[in-house]
């Protein structure tokens, strides 16, 4: 099976600044790749160079298993896409809109129209210019639009800026059911964790304009690592029964109240019975588990470090 | 390729652009019919000494208004969508960019084009017609001179049209509206700015020219469309 996407080597500059460097990303068919980093990272402009917007200066592009060659557009029939603000024409109505892309997508199906808007249920103000319309209207409208001409892959960035709960709940059922029922790849970047941990397949982390790392989130969250959190008044003395009494070296001081204990080879009783008899005071003590948002973050600040070693190897 | 013609013809409501060229021609007839009643034969200067120059006045003003009207179109069509973001929009579409901007550019073309042979038609039969009722300027308009006249007319209608995109080359790179209407003013007011009866747009020549210099122009302004990012 062929992947959607492949970026090899992927750069692009601005006179000396480098917005996006050697970015190697693979897009499954039919997955749903969550691409987060920060405000700033070349999440925008990676997008933009999947879809020719802007030209790359360095690497390759692959789409659907063909190399991207400067002035082909053909495989644009292919891609719905939300870039960053979603731009309409005001003064045209949401169907007008909507059949003005079907017209120049070369795709004429207007049942499709329908469908789409009622899938990010804007049912009832088509008819309305756009112009009237509240972000968040907008913002399901794009979506709409980028779903209407039934692309094999969908590019969304930041898609769930402007909508409200439940908004954001009706979307991410929506790009379940398109993933699962079209088979639609669909690429989603994020700066928040929480909002596609939930729906991605993969999530490619970029920081700095270069991909940290690309994982299957199911192979993270098996990789987890659990420890024992200790809340403490005297962290130092407790610092010193850990070592000292217990033998403990792989405990990391977080703050100024709080221990984490990675060693899983001293039990939590066993641990808790010997700080309380060495007059330790403890609020609590608790098995914790690492959480993907700190595993990210940990990931993006020693991307540096990974990012230079992986340079080097190639 | 009329294809994207038309999609551009739903994008700006024609209709609302159409009323506004109906009202230019009837502001300039109703000008011209002022000047014609107050500053008619009788005063020490009359406005107009022949019929033939009352037809030149009426195709001066027309190419004049028209310039500058299909600079506001060509604003609308080509900088608006920049500023708007929908021209990325349209760039991530399956078409041809440089075939996007050719049917922008052909829509103001025509615009221009027939808006000032229809507006010399209609405003110049105006006048001829109030002129063979009150007969305030004297003497014949001979066949021949009328229908020089009308070969001048269309000749100087495709420069003003090629003229009319001039204005790009000064709004397109600030992504400016007024920088596009403003100029379009500036170029009026040099080409067709009168002294002594002589203006720059009387000589065939020099409307053909600048025809070929705004064409020229509109097409440097896009020659790189195709490897231009996009923001």
């Amino acid at each position: 099976m062929t992947d959607t996407i492949r970026t090899l080597m992927l750069s692009k500059n601005y006179r000396a600044a480098d917005v996006v460097a050697n970015v190697n990303m693979t897009v499954k068919r039919g997955e749903i790749y969550g691409f987060l980093g920060p405000n700033g990272a070349g999440k925008s402009t990676v997008m933009k160079m999947l879809l020719g917007l802007v030209r790359p200066t360095g690497g390759e592009i692959e789409l659907f298993g063909e190399k991207l060659i400067p002035g082909s557009i053909d495989h644009l029939k292919r891609i719905g896409h939300l870039i960053e603000t979603p731009a309409f024409y005001d003064k045209m109505t949401a169907r007008e809109n909507l059949e003005l892309h079907a017209e120049y997508m070369g795709y004429h199906n207007k049942e499709s129209i329908d469908d789409a808007l009622r899938m990010v249920q804007l049912v009832g103000v088509d008819k309305k210019p756009v112009k009237q319309f509240s972000l968040g209207m907008k913002q399901r409208l794009a979506i709409a639009r980028a779903i209407s001409t039934r692309p094999e892959l969908l590019l969304l960035d930041e898609p769930i800026n402007g909508l409200d709960p439940e908004g954001i709940q009706l979307m991410r059922g929506l790009f379940r059911r398109l993933r699962d029922e079209w088979g639609t790849s669909i690429l989603i970047s994020s700066h928040l964790l929480s909002e596609i941990e939930q729906i991605a397949d993969t999530i490619g982390v970029i920081d700095g304009g270069r991909l940290v790392r690309e994982v299957a989130l199911d192979e993270v969250r098996s990789s987890t690592t659990d420890y024992i959190e200790i809340s403490t008044a005297n962290a130092a003395l407790a610092a010193y029964v850990l070592t000292e009494k217990l033998g403990i070296e792989r405990f990391k001081q977080v703050g100024e109240r709080t221990l984490r204990v990675y060693d899983s080879h001293v039990p939590q009783e066993t641990l808790s019975k010997t700080l309380i008899l060495n007059d330790v005071p403890i609020e609590s003590i608790n098995r914790r588990h690492h959480t993907l948002e700190e595993y990210f973050f940990d990931m993006v600040k020693g991307g540096d470090n990974h990012a230079a070693s992986r340079q080097a190897g190639a | 390729m009329l294809h994207l013609v038309k999609l551009e013809l739903k994008k700006v409501s024609l209709r609302g652009y159409v009323y506004g060229a109906l009202i230019a021609y009837a502001a300039i007839a109703a000008f011209l019919l002022l000047l014609y009643f107050f500053e008619g034969s009788d005063s020490s200067a009359p406005a107009f000494t022949s019929q033939f120059e009352m037809l030149t006045v009426v195709n001066t003003m027309v190419c004049a208004t028209f310039i500058v009207y299909s600079s506001a179109l060509l604003s609308g069509l080509v900088i608006g969508e920049f500023k708007d973001k929908t021209m990325s929009l349209l760039f991530a579409y399956p078409v041809s960019r440089k075939q996007l901007i050719f049917a922008k550019l052909s829509v103001v073309f025509a615009w221009c084009f027939v808006n000032i042979v229809l507006g010399n038609l209609l405003i110049g039969t105006v006048m001829l017609t109030v002129n063979g009722y009150v007969g305030q300027v004297g003497g014949e308009l001979a066949a021949v001179e009328l229908l020089r006249h009308v070969g001048f007319i269309l000749l100087q209608g495709v420069g003003a049209a090629g003229m009319s995109l001039l204005p790009l080359i000064v709004g397109l790179p600030r992504r400016s509206v007024p920088a596009t209407i403003v100029s379009s003013i500036f170029i009026v007011s040099i080409v067709n700015s009168n002294n002594n009866g002589f203006s720059l747009s009387s000589i065939v020549a020099i409307p053909l020219i600048l025809a070929a210099i705004g064409i020229f122009g509109a097409y440097l302004s896009f020659r790189n469309i195709d490897k231009a990012d996009v923001a």
